[in-house]
Formats: C-alpha cells, structure tokens, sequence
C-alpha cells in the first residue's frame, strides 16, 4: 500500500486531480489506477467510482436519458474491465445507472396524470402516454427481482433521496410505488407472474408504432431504452442532470455514512462480556466494535490475516483506523479514531492457525468483507472460510458486516474467478530459492464464504438473513443493468 | 375484490374442457402442462357467450374443477390455472388497469383475452429460451454436470450451452428405466451427443456412485412451491439429498408460471394420489397392472383418464424441499429459494 502522502497515487491524489481534470482523462487517470493497484479495497473504490461517475455526469450535455445510460454504461464497462475483482466499481455503477432510470421513470411517470387532467387533445396522444404507466410496470414485471424502488424499512439517508427528487417534480405518487407494497388503487398491476399476461395487453391496446413490444424478441432492457427513445420527442422538460447529481451525492453520502449506520446496530448484537471474534483490518468493523465499547465490557480476539493483512491489522488494532481509510477522508477530526485498547476494550492478536482451538470460547464472529454476492455468498479476506467453518462446528454464530454498497447483484457463477492472488513472497520469501525451487506455493487474497455459513448480515439499512439479501439486491439495482 | 359466485350449474354443457387440453398438449410437444390449461381456459372462454365479469369467474371456476378433478397430477396444471384465474379477477375487477379505454367494457377485455390466446404461448416458449440463456453461464468449460428425467427446460439450456459456444462439458444423464418419461430423456441425450457433448447414462441407483464426478446437479420442476421446494419426478429428491452430502451444487430450472401456491413440509403432504409405498403380504400381481395402465394414460393418449387414476412409481413425484436447492434459474434471473414465496404474494395478495 502506498503512503498517504498527498503525491503518492492513490485515492487522495485521483480526488485532487479529479477537480481540474475532464472527465475523459480521469477515467483514463482511474483506470490506471485500478490495473496498478493503486487503488484497491471495496471503499476506496467505490468513492472513485462514485467521484468519477458525478464527473461524468457533469460534464455531460445535453438531457437526453438514454445517451447518458450509454455513456455511463461504456465507462462502466471499461473500469470493471480494468479491475474485475474490485466488484464495488461495478455496483457503484449499476446504482447510478439504476437512479437515472428511475429519475426518468418519476418524471415520465407524472406526465400521464398531469395530462390527463388537460383533457385529452389526440386519441392517439392519449393512448400513447396512458399506455406508459402500464409498459413500466411490464417492464418491471418481466422479472419477478425488480421490486417497489424503495422499501419502507430503509433508513433516511436513502428514501430521503427519493423523497426529494419526487418533491423537485411535484409527481403524484404513481408507478413504482415507491410508498408500500400495497398497490395503490392507480397503480396499475406489477405483478411478475401476470407478465405473461400483461405484456399481450400492451401490445394489442398501445398499437402505437412507436413502442415496439416483446413479441418481437425485444428484452426488457431495450424496451426500457426505446421507452426512453420515445420520451425524447415529448415536450415535457426536467432536470435530468440536477436529480442525477444529487441521486449521486446521497450514493456518496451513504458510502460516508454505511460504517456509522451499521455501527448503530452494535448495542444489538454485543453484549456484556463477550468475546468477539474478528479478523483482518476493517474500519466498518473497528467502528463497530468501538461503538458497543461505549457502554459494554467485552473481549476481542482479533486474528491477524498473515501474510496479506497482517501489517494493516497490526495498524488498525494500533492506531484504530486504516491508511486507506483515512486518506478517503482526510478531514475527519483524530480523536474519534481510538483504538479499542483505548477504549478499554482487551484485544487479543492470534494468528490464523488458532483459530480454531480458541473458536470454543468465541461468543460470535464478525467478519469484514470484501463483496457481498447476490446468492447470500461473500468475498472476505483469506482466512474467512476457515473461520466461519470453524464457527459452524462449534455453532458460533457468524455476523457479517457489509455497507449495501458491497452488496453485488452479480451471481457468482465462477468462484475461482473472484479470488484475487497475491505475492507469494509474502508467504516464501523468494531468497529462499532452493524452497521456492521445489515447492509450489500459492497465497490467495480473498476467500469465497458460502452463505450456509453465514447467520446474519448486518448492512446499514439492519439485520439480514442471508436469503433475504436478494430482496435487497432487488431494491437496489435494476435487473437491465445486471450485465453492463 | 369480490370472489366470484359459487353458481354450480355447469355454464357451458357441450365444451369438453378436458379434451381441448389434451389436444393442446399433444399438439404442441413444447408446450407445458401450464400454459396448456391457459390456453384450453382461452379457448373455453371463446367458446362460451359470457357477457359479465361474475359469469366468466364462474365458468373458469367449474372448468377449472373439471380440469383437475380429470388428471391424475393436478399440480403442474394448477398452477397455470390459479395464475389465470388470479389474473381475470384483478384485471376484470379493475378493467382500467389494462388501458383497454374509459368504460369497462367487457366484451373488449373478453376480445382481446382471446385473440391473444397464442401470444401467451409464445411468451411462455421465449421465457424457455431465456433461462437456457441464464443458465449457460453456469456451465463452465471442463464441467460435469448431472441431470435427470425428460425436462425440456434442462434439455434447452444443456442444448444452447453446447451450441452457443466451443466450451466442454459433459452431461451425466439420470434415466430411470421404468419411467414414463424415459423416451423425453432419452431424446435429449440423443440430441446433446449430436452437438459433440459427450453423454453418460445412468439408472437412478447409481447416482451417489457418479456424484464424485460431478461439478453441479440441474434439474426441472414440475412445480415451485411456496417455501422454494419444487415438485418433481420421482428420485430428484434422492439426487437432491445426495447432492447435498456431497455439497455439489442443486440447481432447479423453471419458468416461473409454475409457481404454485402449496406449502409442502413433507413427501406425504402433496395433493395426489400416488401409489408408492404398498404394502401388502401376498405377491400381488395388481401393481404391475396397475403401472400398465398408469403407463397408458400417462402417455400421450387423448382418451380421458379414469378420475380417480393414482400414480404409480413409474410417473409419480416427489418433493424436494428448498434447504437442498442452491438455486432457481428462473426466465427473469436465478432465484434463492426463499424468493418464490415473495412472487406467489405478489399474485395473490
């Protein structure tokens, strides 16, 4: 990891340039970036890519929704190309993706009411955008995963996002019933399975050419576009750019805010006297652990990741924060960075191999991640899969903390193509040649937990069993961004 | 929402609904139990001179009975019929939610549901395309994969996953012998060797002998019940369980109009009749009658079965419950087990 001086390249530095520099050459800058590790981890990724991504939306002209979707789209494709393991780029991605077409929805949404207390001018005009409300609601019922946009249980920080777009626009509460899951008497059905039934109904009533419909093998997503296509032509005018800027800025503050939300939930599940069990160096974990030490008493034993992360967990459990951590915000007051010895708190640093001898005494587990993946399943750092299997034979409940945006509506199809490896020098140093010489040697970064393992999630909207979180994915990404 | 009437008269004497599903299911070798029903309650509907929403409600809840009441596995087709019974009466109850135009007229609603009989048929083959095209990623180079039984489903994807690219793969294919879907089976496995997949048979017993060879288990479903198991032929759920000890991957493929809405907990609890475990003291030789004349009727023969035909071992299901499934590939992504309930609220409540 480089140093957080401000010339090494890194986070800090892409942020500082990101100010003078276009957009183009930044995603050049970010690129580079990422292919030379130089910035790495699911954090630090994921406020460059949201960074980046507010960039390029500023400085993009025009109102035009489907274009910005391409060329969000095409620089999607190209950061993830650069980087695939760093899954966080992606999601980051597909959350801004998902916001403008929900933007555009809202906004196309409200048009039909508004018209049609005008009065009807055309039959065919009136058709046309009477049909509208029912094609998005085809489009979402395609696929049983695309869900109401926001649920009721989420946390201010992000329906507020919602709440103020809507307010900008004056919309009437339509579509994608954004209130509950009881559809309103307006709304007209979203229900997956009648898919099969609705899309026929569109396709014989709205026989506008204009709108092509699915018999013809159009899938979902360029239904989507041709829809957006479609409102290109109509008068009606919104600050697509505004709502997209600020959809970005909440994004950004919820990657701000996740550690400090799922820290909120630590009085919940640390209890007096317990001992912890924790591993490698995680700020979404520090941070939660401090927040129980607070008011409660308990034991950590922290295992230490060798050879990958030892030197970070020797950092973390020193200083309580990480480099890479500090230097994505730089502008935090120190003294809220105790360490949990500070605090009080008695930590114990054991190395990987004793983790399963000391699991008998081990209350629970909370582990850090790296991705969360759509089946429940998590990318965390070596050392994981042994923990949480030596959790499973002594029936320790194993709690796993991840922002939502770590959260990945990507299925993990491929395992082996997930797990990162790193410097086998780290493990044998290479001047031991003759050892080097004879011995393969391997040293993988991350570790793929299967979600039997796991027993809860904890994300910044709460507590989760692994078989919901694909209602979570649902909530936040659209199922026409999965593949970028 | 008003529940239609329970009239029980019968609204339509001359429309052999029984007869017209099973001219549509043989008709149509692509089609499913599901969407067959659908289209016999279509045709059903343009049959008869129905004018008001209470009537149609009515005669699709007698045909329906009829329907079931005549096949000796009711589940599958079920779940194609409550689909469109749900259907009808949300819709019909709020025409204005179809954009069909101001007034709800009715015999527009009626019109439009019959000329697109067909497009729902081809809405439900597209969603098979679309699962063998989900289901291709699962498929790595160098894999083994297991399958059982004669499911098109499995059969469509295993056949887009070898036509749509130089990877390799092998299939081990499970036929039961005695299965009356055995010739389904036996199709596929001619059809993949054709494409260059190289293919073993097995019978039904060694299946934990194979399984160390194999990467992931795809199955289909006859039906997907509420809690994420699914309804399928007899020994998924063996293969299932091995699986599982084995802790190779289960996963089901199926379009998701066969969701249905039954909460099993165990073998016993499905709504069938099936004649598996007989006990007897004497060597009784009705079994095997009993299988010829299952083997007849669960055939493609259009005469109408007896009502109260019971299934034997030969095309009876079992039930595998959803802790044994890693996942659903469904035509709109794959799902966890846990997220079918979600879509079975979402249709009925």
């Amino acid at each position: 990891m480089a140093p957080g001086v401000a010339l090494a390249p890194g986070l800090t530095s892409f942020l500082k340039s990101l100010k003078t520099n276009p957009a183009d050459s930044s995603v050049e800058h970010l690129i580079s970036l990422l292919k030379r590790r130089q910035i790495r981890n699911s954090r630090p990724c994921a406020i460059a890519t949201a960074a980046l991504i507010s960039k390029v939306v500023g400085e993009f002209k025009g109102n035009d929704a489907t274009r910005l979707l391409e060329r969000i789209r095409q620089v999607g494709r190209r950061l993830t190309a650069a980087q695939p393991r760093e899954v966080v780029v992606g999601n980051i991605v597909r959350r801004v993706l998902g916001l403008i077409r929900e933007v555009v929805e809202d906004n196309v949404g409200g048009e039909p009411a508004n018209n049609s207390e005008t009065g009807r001018s055309t039959p065919t005009q009136s058709q046309d955008l009477a049909s509208r409300p029912h094609l998005n609601s085809t489009i979402s019922s395609m696929s049983p995963l695309r869900h109401a946009a926001i649920e009721p249980i989420e946390t201010s920080n992000y329906s507020s996002d919602i709440s103020d777009s809507g307010e900008l626009t004056k919309r009437p509460p339509l579509l994608t019933s954004h209130t509950s899951y009881a559809p309103t008497s307006t709304a007209p059905l979203v229900n997956s399975l009648f898919g099969l039934f609705s899309q026929p109904v569109e396709s014989s009533t709205a026989s506008t050419p204009t709108v092509p419909n699915s018999p013809d093998g159009k899938t979902p997503h360029s239904l989507n576009l041709d829809r957006l296509v479609d409102l290109r032509g109509s008068q009606q005018y919104f600050d697509l750019k505004g709502e997209v800027m600020s959809g970005i800025m909440e994004l950004q503050e919820e990657l701000e805010q996740s550690d400090k939300q799922i820290a909120d939930f630590a009085h919940e599940h640390i209890h007096a006297n317990e001992i912890i069990l924790t591993h490698t160096a995680s700020t979404t974990v520090q941070t939660f652990l401090a927040k129980a030490a607070k008011n409660r008493k308990f034991t950590v034993v922290h295992a230490e990741t060798y050879p990958h992360d030892n030197a970070a967990t020797h950092e973390v459990l020193l200083t309580g924060r990480k480099q890479d951590a500090r230097a994505g915000a730089p502008h935090d007051d120190d003294d809220r960075w105790k360490c949990l010895t500070e605090l009080g708190i008695p930590v114990y640093v054991i190395p990987d191999s004793h983790v399963f001898a000391i699991m008998s005494r081990v209350n629970k587990v909370i582990l850090a991640t790296h991705t969360v993946l759509a089946n429940g399943g998590l990318v965390a750092a070596g050392g994981a899969h042994l923990i949480a299997q030596a959790a499973k034979s002594h029936q320790t409940p194993v709690v796993v903390l991840s922002g939502v945006y770590k959260l990945s509506p990507v299925y993990p199809f491929d395992l082996d193509e997930l797990i990162e490896y790193g410097d086998v020098g780290a493990v044998v140093p290479y001047d031991d040649g003759e050892f080097v010489d004879k011995v393969d040697v391997e040293h993988p970064l991350y570790d793929y937990v299967s979600a039997d393992l796991v027993d809860l999630y904890i994300t910044n909207l709460g507590g989760h069993a692994p078989s919901f979180l694909y209602r979570i994915v649902a909530d936040h990404y659209r199922p026409e961004d999965t593949v970028l | 929402m008003n529940a239609a009437p329970s009239t029980s008269e019968n609204p339509l004497p001359n429309f052999d609904i029984v007869g017209v599903y099973r001219r549509i299911l043989n008709d149509d070798s692509e089609l499913t139990m599901p969407v067959a029903a659908i289209e016999a309650l279509v045709e059903a509907i343009a049959e008869s001179s129905v004018s008001t929403v209470a009537e149609t409600l009515a005669l699709l809840e007698h045909l329906t009975k009829v329907l079931k009441n005549s096949i000796a596995n009711p589940i599958s087709l079920s779940a194609g019929t409550d689909l469109f019974q749900r259907y009808l009466i949300t819709t019909l109850n709020r025409p204005g939610a179809l954009n069909l135009g101001p007034s709800d007229d009715f015999k527009i609603i009626r019109n439009h549901l019959i000329s697109n009989g067909n497009i729902f048929v081809e809405r439900a083959k597209q969603s098979r395309e679309k699962i063998a095209s989900f289901g291709t990623s699962f498929i790595r180079e160098g894999a083994t994969i297991l399958t059982n039984g004669g499911s098109r489903v499995v059969g469509a994807l295993l056949r887009r996953a070898a036509e749509s690219s130089t990877m390799r793969f092998k299939v081990i294919y499970v036929i039961s012998p005695t299965s009356t879907d055995a010739e389904g089976g036996r199709k596929t496995v001619a059809d993949l060797r054709a494409h260059n997949v190289p293919v073993a048979v097995i019978p039904d017993s060694a299946v934990a002998f194979s399984l160390g060879k194999v990467d992931m288990v795809i199955v289909g479903a006859e039906g997907v019940v509420e809690n994420g198991g699914i309804i399928s032929r007899l020994g998924t759920y063996q293969i299932g369980l091995l699986a599982k000890s084995k802790g190779k991957p289960f996963y089901v493929v199926a379009e998701s109009h066969k969701f249905v809405r039954l909460y099993l907990l165990n073998q016993f609890d499905l709504p069938i009749d099936q004649r598996i475990l007989e006990f007897s003291i004497t060597d009784d030789e009705n079994a095997t009658e009993d299988e010829g004349v299952a083997d007849l009727n669960s055939g493609s023969s259009t005469s109408n079965k007896p009502k109260n035909s019971v299934l034997t071992a030969t095309n009876a299901v079992d039930f595998t419950p959803p802790d044994l499934i890693s996942g659903i590939i469904t035509e709109s992504g794959v799902l966890t087990p846990s997220a079918v309930s979600e879509e079975l609220i979402k249709i009925w409540f």
